[in-house]
């Protein structure tokens, strides 16, 4: 409590001066939504997937009659920057879009690394800011008031599959972690540490890479000749694309693999092909999952409007996307009122139902969910595990490469 | 055992390191370029090998030598439009106009083929085979075979024929190669497309180990500069000693030090080379 007070204070000092005003005086009706994402470098791949959801939901929104304050309906219009995967240029834009463009809120970048810094801006300029594209505990655990995420914990995001591999027969005995040295995945990896104890599995390999690795062989290598029940693998969809395709070339055969990308995007099955199946994964969100709210009434409604509008299959980063852009709509609706501080208290007591489930923030601003662990079977997706209930019995032990058809 | 395993991983990879040091080891001693569009070359063989599997269900191998052949042309026009018209300049010159070439390749390609990660699969593409406890993939024995192939060729073809000798010769004394009659700027395009179908045959034998994207070229550039430091410039054994010390010290680094290693140790290996032996470990004093 003291450290957050602090740290506001202290930030409330910096923004004294340079807050900016007359921030409602926006083109007549119009609430103007800002962000900064990756459409070149590292990240356009996932950066697309939040362009393409804010974009489709904020038509949906406009078609549907916009965003009622004070029982005047407004249009919401998007600005949007390239930061090319890059966290100054980030930093620069969303200041950018605060002081120059003076849009009325902010939505997320894309991965931990660059949220972290940006966050940092909303907090200064005490403009709220919401995102679906970061979910490391460093975001959150800094006193900030001002930022609010989608995406279920990092901590929490092997707890499912630990779970389940616990429950299953035979019982996972023995487990290898494998993370990116990443903000992101070191969460995830601390988190998985805590579940393992828990459960008392027990760790035999336990190593950090860099996200740029492309070449596993080695790291499997080792991995085979510890023989681990279960593997743990923490990173961003090339490397387990390249982590599965080494796998089955180096003839490595785990029990279970879970990996905390990959297995519930579309493209990720289509460019993998059969080497995919029975590739465990987690999802906080799935287009069949019985879900819905407004201006969306399922989550499989959204899922068809998208893949009607974008051409490709929506997965829980587009989820995720969308549902930054319904909290905003639906906390000024009940702020009744474009001031940031009203709005950020307004999203602060949010308890709604959205396509992408309930969407409740805990006091850190992050997202009260769980993940659901999946596994693809015959190229598709299929939910096994969640909350301490087994959804639908998985393929397990997954079979030796050489046994499969 | 592991140990075995891992002098196979290394020396497997190794190969196809050296190859795409070659042709960067090969612009650099000719004509003093350092190709920072080499690995969108690559980048651009990687595609290839992509669509003609993916459109035309060609073999990847079956792929390379038209993949080859695609590139030496563009390297040859690049060469002869481009950067001919800063051949000799200051190494700063030619530094920023491959890397502009660089951005626009790597721009296009995303413009056209998306962000996406592309993979080339064929059916084969996880098949393996043991011996004694080691597990062998076959792919990867295969691109090794090739790369030594590819290799032996290349050398055969720079020391044997009259081509060979006049790249040999404008590289070793540019006015005496003029002198002689030998028609440089053709052949400093020659090399540059040489140097690219190089580039163009690694990125078809990477294509089928690793996913292709627009951007995979830059790690690949800075890869290829490291294998080209480590040999010796110029000399080409040496690119193909330098890819194998690089493919070991990844692999052993990975596994002894831990998989955050083998970035430092392979540029730690560069400056402890430049300082021990400042031309590389095959490399001649100048």
């Amino acid at each position: 409590m003291r450290r957050r007070a602090f740290v506001t204070g202290s930030l409330a000092g910096l923004a004294v001066g340079s807050l900016p005003v007359g921030r409602a005086a926006q083109a007549a009706d119009q609430i103007v939504l800002g962000s900064a994402i990756s459409q070149t470098g590292k990240y356009a791949r996932e950066g697309k997937f939040y362009v393409d959801a804010y974009a489709l939901t904020v038509e949906a929104i406009n078609k549907a009659g916009g965003v009622k304050v004070g029982g005047r309906p407004y249009q919401l219009a998007l600005k949007l920057y390239d930061d090319q995967s890059d966290p100054n240029l980030s930093v620069r834009l969303f200041t950018r879009l605060v002081t120059s463009d003076r849009v009325n809120f902010l939505l997320g970048p894309y991965s931990s690394g660059i949220t972290i810094p940006a966050s940092a801006v909303s907090e200064k300029y005490e403009i709220p800011m919401i995102q679906g594209g970061g979910a490391s505990g460093k975001i959150f655990d800094r006193g900030y008031k001002y930022i609010f995420g989608t995406l279920p914990k990092a901590e929490f995001y092997f707890q499912s599959a630990i779970e389940a591999a616990v429950k299953l027969t035979p019982p996972v005995r023995t487990a290898a972690l494998l993370y990116s040295n990443e903000a992101f995945d070191r969460s995830v990896a601390d988190g998985a540490r805590q579940w393992l104890k828990e459960w008392k599995v027990d760790k035999v390999y336990d190593e950090e890479y860099q996200p740029a690795t492309q070449d596993f062989t080695s790291i499997l290598a080792v991995i085979k000749s510890k023989g681990p029940d279960l593997v743990l693998v923490a990173g961003h969809v090339e490397n387990a694309l390249n982590f599965i395709r080494q796998s089955q070339a180096a003839d490595v055969n785990p029990k279970m693999v879970v990996f905390t990308v990959g297995p519930p995007t579309a493209d990720f099955r289509k460019t993998l092909g059969k080497a995919a199946e029975l590739a465990y994964g987690i999802t906080p969100w799935l287009p069949d999952m019985e879900v819905g709210g407004e201006v969306f009434a399922s989550a499989s409604q959204f899922a068809k409007q998208f893949q009607e509008r974008f051409g490709y299959e929506a997965d829980y980063h587009v989820a995720a996307g969308a549902a930054c852009v319904l909290a905003l709509k639906v906390a000024v609706e009940h702020a009744s009122s474009l001031e940031p501080k009203k709005v950020r208290d307004a999203l602060a007591a949010l308890d709604v139902e959205t396509l992408y489930g309930r969407v409740k923030f805990e006091p850190t601003g992050q997202i009260a969910m769980g993940q659901v662990l999946i596994q693809i079977q015959d190229g598709k997706v299929v939910p096994v595990y969640v909350s301490g209930k087994m959804l639908r019995k998985p393929v397990y032990p997954t079979p030796k490469w050489a046994e499969r058809k | 055992m592991l140990t075995l395993q891992l002098l196979i991983n290394g020396i497997l990879l190794g190969g196809l390191y050296g190859i795409m040091a070659l042709g960067m080891s090969l612009i650099w001693g000719v004509m003093n370029i350092v190709n920072i569009a080499h690995g969108a070359l690559i980048m651009l063989g990687a595609y290839l090998t992509f669509w003609t599997f993916t459109l035309w269900g060609w073999d990847p191998f079956a792929a390379l030598p038209l993949t080859i052949l695609i590139l030496f042309v563009y390297g040859y026009l690049l060469q002869r439009l481009v950067l001919n018209l800063v051949v000799r300049a200051q190494l700063f010159l030619t530094l920023l106009i491959t890397f502009g070439v660089e951005v626009v390749m790597v721009n296009l390609a995303r413009m056209f083929w998306s962000a996406d990660l592309r993979q080339v699969t064929p059916a084969y593409a996880g098949a393996n085979f043991s011996v004694g406890g080691l597990t062998i993939p076959y792919v990867r024995l295969w691109v090794f075979v090739t790369t030594v192939i590819l290799s032996v060729s290349f050398l055969l073809l720079l020391e044997r024929t009259r081509l060979g000798r006049a790249i040999r010769a404008t590289s070793e004394e540019l006015r005496a190669a003029r002198l002689t009659g030998i028609p440089v700027t053709h052949i400093y395009a020659v090399t540059f497309g040489l140097g690219a179908a190089l580039a163009g045959a690694a990125g078809g034998l990477w294509g089928m180990l690793f996913p292709i994207t627009p951007i995979m070229g830059g790690a690949l550039t800075l890869k290829s500069f490291v294998v080209a430091v480590l040999g010796g410039l110029g000399t080409m054994m040496g690119a193909i000693v330098g890819g194998l010390v690089l493919g070991l010290a990844e692999s052993f680094s990975a596994t002894y030090l831990g998989p955050t290693y083998p970035n430092a140790i392979s540029f730690g290996l560069v400056v402890l080379i430049l300082i021990l032996r400042p031309a590389g470990i095959l490399g001649r004093r100048s």
